[in-house]
């Protein structure tokens, strides 16, 4: 994959990432229940597991994926490893997160599961973008 | 001629052309270099995990730690014993009223008034062994019957208590109000102490309970609860009925409320014990 193309990659799911967590953000501020084919998000964006020291968990996302969005646009020349930390690090809390909603709160919210996917493969866009970037560098 | 010394590096690698010899090639340190940002990436990754799961976990701890004040609540903060109630009942089906598997051999019927002292008892003392011997296991369901028949406060905590079974937590949030039980009809039961109760229970949607304490399922149920223990003659809490599920239930007894000994006696010979 060209550099170009994967920078390209993690733009487009970066911003179908934060419309996710957007939307996650929008309905926890208006207190409304998201639109759920499982049944399970309201059970799962109400528990004590969807704050960290009372920011909601959708806010985190979407300021990561957000980050994500701008981060292609970048000159700085590590703008690829950061993104690569920084999808690495979604990931692995999303995985947490995960297995709390399977394991302790027996309830799955489909939107989460949906960024969850999203962000497995917007890493590994990453990971591609960080690769084609060295190889472009180092020739 | 005397020859100069030479520095080091140029008598290794020869002495015509000391200063091309000592820059490393470059492929090699890229390669060094790209394996070096690997990994600084991975480990700031992994430091970020950590960190989120850490303050998750911490987040979690603390709203859901006891609060010191017994029944003198804040609205938002958790209620003492919530991590305790919590492990009690998890993964233990909840339908409504009805704690337990529903094919559970079987049926107990408790008729409580959340304000009543040997309620609390039973469920401090003796409720956590009904649980762990008969309820996890599958031998017993528990059908929770709540009649005010103390005062206003106990209507209020029953709306409450009902509420929380429409998201099937009612054992939860009964459990929570007997731990932490005030003086009767001191208005302890408030808005505050639900709010409470209801945040320490995991995935219950509090603002869902305050409204539906008000609805008309919640009413059905406490008008079909105190019918019924009308029909079985109960007049003070708590009481108990047992009897094989499916089948008529017996007649109400008393029990000592500080073990489950007294009611393990009742519930055995249903169970061939």
């Amino acid at each position: 994959m060209s550099e170009r193309t994967a920078r390209r990659a993690v733009v487009a799911l970066a911003l179908a990432g934060a419309a996710i967590a957007g939307y996650l953000t929008y309905t926890h501020y208006r207190g409304i229940t998201p639109v759920c084919a499982t049944g399970g998000c309201e059970v799962v964006q109400t528990s004590h597991y969807a704050k960290i020291a009372g920011i909601p968990v959708a806010v985190i996302g979407l300021v990561g994926y957000l980050v994500l969005v701008a981060l292609p646009f970048s000159r700085v020349r590590e703008a690829p490893a950061v993104a690569v930390a920084l999808a690495l690090s979604g990931l692995g809390f999303a995985g947490y997160l995960l297995v709390v909603q399977l394991a302790v709160i027996d309830a799955v919210c489909i939107w989460c599961l949906a960024s969850d996917i999203v962000m497995a493969v917007l890493t590994a866009a990453t990971i591609a973008w960080l690769r084609a970037a060295d190889a472009a560098r180092l020739g | 001629m005397a020859r100069p010394p030479a520095p080091p590096k140029a008598r290794s690698k020869g002495r015509s052309k000391p200063r091309v010899q000592a820059p490393t090639p470059r492929p090699a340190t890229g390669r060094g270099l790209n394996q070096r940002r690997y990994v600084i990436i991975a480990a700031v990754a992994f430091l970020a995990i950590g960190g989120l799961i850490a303050a998750s976990i911490l987040s979690t701890r603390d709203s859901g730690s006891p609060s010191p004040g017994g029944g003198d609540v804040t609205a938002g903060t958790a209620l003492p014993g919530a991590p305790d109630v919590n492990r009690l009942l998890k993964g233990i089906p909840q339908a409504g009223a009805v704690l337990g598997r529903p094919d559970a051999p079987v049926t107990l019927v408790e008729y409580v008034d959340p304000q009543c002292p040997f309620c609390a008892q039973f469920a401090t003392q003796a409720f956590p062994d009904l649980v762990s011997q008969y309820v996890r296991t599958g031998d017993v369901k528990v059908e929770f019957r709540g009649i005010p028949i103390i005062g206003p406060d106990s209507v209020g905590g029953l709306e409450a208590i009902y509420a929380a079974g429409e998201q099937d937590r009612l054992w939860n949030m009964s459990e929570l109000t007997f731990m932490n039980q005030g003086t009767e009809n001191t208005g302890w039961l408030d808005e505050d102490f639900v709010r409470a109760a209801a945040g320490s229970i995991p995935g219950l949607d509090v603002d869902r309970l305050m409204t539906e304490r008000s609805s008309d399922a919640v009413s059905r149920q406490l008008e079909q609860a105190a019918s019924q223990a009308r029909t079985a003659g109960v007049s003070g809490t708590p009481t108990f009925q047992v009897g094989k599920s499916g089948a008529a239930l017996g007649e109400p007894f008393n029990v000592r409320a500080d073990s489950i000994d007294d009611l393990a006696s009742h519930i055995d010979p249903l169970l061939g014990r």
